[in-house]
């Protein structure tokens, strides 16, 4: 076995080991985790309730459709659940990095992006996934080729949030305290992928496939799952793929400019 | 002798007195509590930018609803129409501070044991502080949102919609902040408020008439609504805004009133409760 091979069985082991004692944290307070999830599952619920009053009035918006749009929360929340489950910390970057806090992981022989994405499970993110796969269930292709695509967005999806997430977070970098943008750019950039694209027009369109690249969500209903286009989907999978390297070298680049602040703390 | 005699000449004084004095107080707290925002610019900008961002989202999904079409009436709403009161019911609910996790907070850090022993009523301090913060985002948000919705769908010309709005804004706050205690006055049993206050603040969004108003919504559900508070604190003010009536104006204020003096009852009763349910070591 090559050393790289076993660099990466070793990462691999980490993950793997990182996402068990999350589960086994969370699950020790099992009532509130239940508790939290459940609220999550109620919160889009009653922005599908909304969704369903919205297209009693009118049954067709830009060709979009209630099913179009329970898919387009199916694809949403369940994308950004599993990423929040598995690298919760993704919308934390700049908190982290202005706190001074990433010397805990500049500690550990791992690959730091990885060791920061991997420390934190959100509780509520499990309520967005499930909502997600239940909605699905409910209104989505339960064909193999249909789960199949519907596997492939939620993979899109996820890589997406994660990526935009790090890559807006590593601001703090060069900027400093950036804790309240971040915070507003990630709030701004969920309810954009909660809308169909298709009401957006002009510039603001062309800015959503573009610098905030949240229509690659939210016209995976449509592109993906309702009549699949090969040059949307491979489009999608790219941006998503590159986007994911440009996080990670990011991130590389800016830790060159990471200074401590003798923050002692410890990985909860 | 004398010292006594003086005490009890205090707790004897005249009911006008103490409202004149309480409300010093109040006006004292509000004060503060409008100075104190004033240093937190930063937090105004982003929630600006929040609110035209969301906005935004909002002109570019009723215009596509309505097709463009500035001359349709869906039940008895315009896209101007409903444009204006989406600024309205946007500017009312991003105007109320976190009023629960205040409470939440002070609860689990103890301060509350400092705010109890202060000589003006924890409900009432709230109230100041809740209506000072209020007022001043309110304005604010109202210029914030007529700044996108101007350009995008023509000035806010509804007669007398501003007085109407304005008129019903006050009472409009005051049910919120008395929704907000009875989730924040929990956290004297549970600690944790948050998975109540968002079911509170989704019912807002719902059924309170922010993100539809409640005439666009089936009978059977308008017919829910009109039985409950939330109608009260969002879809007046903002209905009146873009369609003025003198006749509904005086029959909601009622309504409003009503609301307010139930949900005060209430507020009052949680709070005598919640209080002698409280321990608070150290601090």
């Amino acid at each position: 076995m090559s050393t790289a091979d076993k660099k990466i069985g070793a990462n691999a082991r980490f993950v793997w080991t990182s996402w068990k004692a999350n589960l086994a944290s969370a699950m020790e307070y099992r009532l509130s985790f239940l508790l939290l999830a459940g609220m999550m599952f109620v919160n889009n619920f009653i922005w599908l309730f909304f969704w369903r009053l919205f297209f009693e009035r009118f049954p067709v918006v830009q060709g979009w459709d209630l099913r179009d749009v329970m898919l387009l929360w199916a694809v949403s929340t369940a994308g950004f659940g599993w990423a929040a489950m598995l690298f919760g910390n993704f919308s934390r970057i700049a908190g982290i990095v202005a706190g001074g806090q990433l010397d805990v992981y500049l500690t550990q022989p791992r690959p730091v992006l990885l060791s920061v994405l991997v420390s934190r499970c959100s509780v509520t993110a499990a309520g967005d996934f499930v909502f997600g796969i239940v909605v699905y269930l409910m209104v989505g292709d339960l064909s193999p080729r249909g789960m199949m695509l519907f596997a492939l967005a939620l993979l899109v999806s996820g890589l997406l949030f994660i990526s935009v997430m790090v890559i807006v977070g590593c601001s703090a970098f060069w900027i400093g305290n950036a804790e309240g943008m971040t915070q507003q750019a990630f709030g701004s950039f969920i309810a954009l992928t909660t809308y169909p694209s298709d009401i957006f027009r002009g510039l603001a369109k062309a800015a959503l496939f573009t610098i905030i690249p949240a229509g690659f969500i939210s016209y995976m209903p449509i592109g993906m799952l309702k009549s699949f286009d090969p040059g949307f989907a491979a489009t999608a999978t790219g941006v998503a793929a590159g986007l994911t390297l440009a996080a990670a070298l990011l991130f590389r680049f800016g830790l060159r400019r990471y200074a401590s602040g003798n923050t002692i703390a410890m990985r909860s | 002798m004398s010292e006594a005699r003086g005490r009890w000449a205090f707790a004897r004084r005249p009911a006008g007195a103490r409202w004149a004095s309480a409300g010093r107080k109040a006006a004292a707290v509000g004060r503060i509590a409008f100075r104190h925002q004033l240093a937190y610019k930063t937090d105004f900008a982003l929630r600006g930018f929040f609110l035209l961002f969301i906005l935004f989202v909002f002109i570019q999904l009723w215009s596509a609803a309505y097709g463009g079409d500035f001359e349709k009436v869906i039940s008895g709403f315009t896209l101007k129409q409903i444009v204006w009161y989406l600024v309205f019911t946007e500017a009312l609910t991003l105007a109320a501070p976190p009023v629960c996790s205040r409470i939440e907070e002070e609860v689990k850090n103890g301060d509350v044991a400092i705010r109890l022993v202060r000589p003006q009523s924890y409900l009432n301090y709230h109230f100041s502080v809740f209506s000072s913060e209020a007022l001043t985002r309110f304005a604010v948000h109202l210029a914030v949102g007529s700044a996108i919705a101007w350009p995008f769908v023509g000035p806010p010309d509804f007669g007398y919609g501003w007085f109407g709005l304005l008129a019903l804004s006050a009472g409009a706050l005051t049910v919120t902040f008395l929704l907000l205690m009875l989730v924040g006055l929990c956290a004297f049993w549970v600690e944790e408020t948050s998975g109540l206050y968002f079911v509170l603040q989704k019912l807002q969004f719902t059924i309170g008439g922010m993100l539809l108003p409640i005439d666009l919504m089936p009978e059977w559900l308008q017919r829910v609504c009109a039985w409950l508070p939330f109608q009260a604190a969002l879809y007046f003010p903002a209905r009146m805004g873009v369609q003025f009536d003198g006749e509904l104006l005086t029959r909601q204020l009622a309504i409003q009133a009503a609301w307010i003096a139930v949900l005060a009852i209430a507020v009052n009763r949680m709070y005598r409760r919640g209080v002698t349910k409280l321990h608070v070591n150290g601090g």
